[in-house]
């Protein structure tokens, strides 16, 4: 009986494996809509989502504390939670463009790039610590305001820049003319 | 945005130089100049006119001239305390020269930043703007309405008189 309910197991595992493996074949893994996705993706992390100043200017306290002492109450109460709104709306779209740096480096990115073991292991690390942040972030921020954690806001930015150096080399191909591919064809 | 003909770059950003040096250099408030770039741009076809920098270059170089010093002051406005932004919004006030109390009434009725916004600004950037802006303009119209107005000063007339 024990050995049954093992074999049932072990079975119904590898079939589910196979439906896995058969759902991400079908896929078009190397198409040019994921490159762009992901080009895009990196385009907006880098110039609208991350831009240092435009994090510092998110996480600031000085806006808070001016608009505290200078507003009356109903004023500071809708800027906070104005505030509060945007930047739930902020990371939902980090964790958005992740997700499809993540896809591209899982599908298309494998096709086009030759990372190290070890690159792709700290990348791998860098993609699992971000999303879990961003989620921690997005936590307390809902909790406990927008002010609540300044530091996990700067070390969000900072991991998903360093997400976005490794993707930018990895999709150089696109705009660089001294391509691995290219190479390739060359010899 | 109507497509036109794409312009050389580097004639976009001679006439980008043109224009801050000849008519952008007089307004020194990026919001000043966000609201006159934003009045530059037709409603109906998304594009940018300027006679003087058409008959200088071209109207599509003009467009896109234009549309790259409106996203610039975009981005400067941006990144602005809403600290700056009171100072801002109180000297726009005052180089207009209109009634605060009719200027506090159509900028809280009619919002006009909303449709100063330059084209593809990312949704997250113009609600953080505008939210500063929302938040400056009542600060300023409470300093403004609160503080009563000084009583005019007769001089003071000595018994003698």
């Amino acid at each position: 009986m024990y050995q049954l309910v093992l074999l049932l197991f072990v079975g119904a595992l590898f079939v589910a494996f196979s439906l896995v493996v058969a759902v991400r074949a079908s896929g078009p893994e190397g198409g040019a809509e994921s490159l762009v996705r992901a080009r895009q993706s990196l385009t907006q992390l880098q110039t609208d989502l991350l831009a240092v100043d435009v994090v510092q200017r998110f996480s600031s306290a000085d806006d808070y504390e001016f608009v505290a002492s200078s507003a009356p109450a109903d004023v500071n109460a809708l800027f906070r939670r104005e505030r509060k709104k945007i930047m739930l709306a902020w990371i939902k779209q980090i964790r958005r463009q992740i997700y499809d740096l993540l896809g591209f480096h899982l599908g298309a990115g494998r096709f086009y790039t030759q990372l190290s073991v070890r690159s792709e292991l700290s990348l791998a690390l860098d993609f699992g610590g971000l999303l879990l942040t961003c989620r921690a972030l997005q936590m307390l921020v809902y909790f406990a305001g927008p002010l609540v954690a300044p530091r996990l806001v700067g070390a969000t930015a900072a991991t998903g820049l360093r997400i976005c150096a490794i993707s930018e080399r990895a999709l150089a191909f696109l705009t660089a003319p001294d391509t691995p591919i290219e190479r390739s064809i060359a010899s | 945005m109507k497509t036109v003909s794409k312009p050389k770059r580097s004639d976009v950003q001679q006439a980008v130089r043109d224009l801050q040096s000849r008519t952008l250099a007089p307004i020194e408030r990026p919001l000043d100049r966000l609201i006159y770039l934003a009045s530059t741009r037709d409603y109906n076809t998304g594009l940018y006119r300027h006679d003087g920098l058409s008959v200088r270059y071209s109207s599509a170089v003009a467009c896109e001239a234009l549309a790259d010093c409106h996203r610039d002051a975009f981005q400067q406005l941006l990144r602005c305390s809403v600290k700056e932004l009171v100072l801002q919004l109180e000297g726009y006030m005052h180089s207009a020269r209109i009634d605060a109390a009719e200027f506090f009434k159509s900028w809280n009725k009619l919002e006009p930043y909303r449709v100063a916004v330059p084209v593809d600004t990312e949704p997250l950037a113009s609600d953080f703007l505008c939210c500063n802006l929302k938040t400056a303009l009542a600060i300023l119209e409470n300093r403004l309405t609160r503080i009563p107005a000084a009583p005019i000063a007769w001089p003071h007339q000595s018994p003698a008189q």
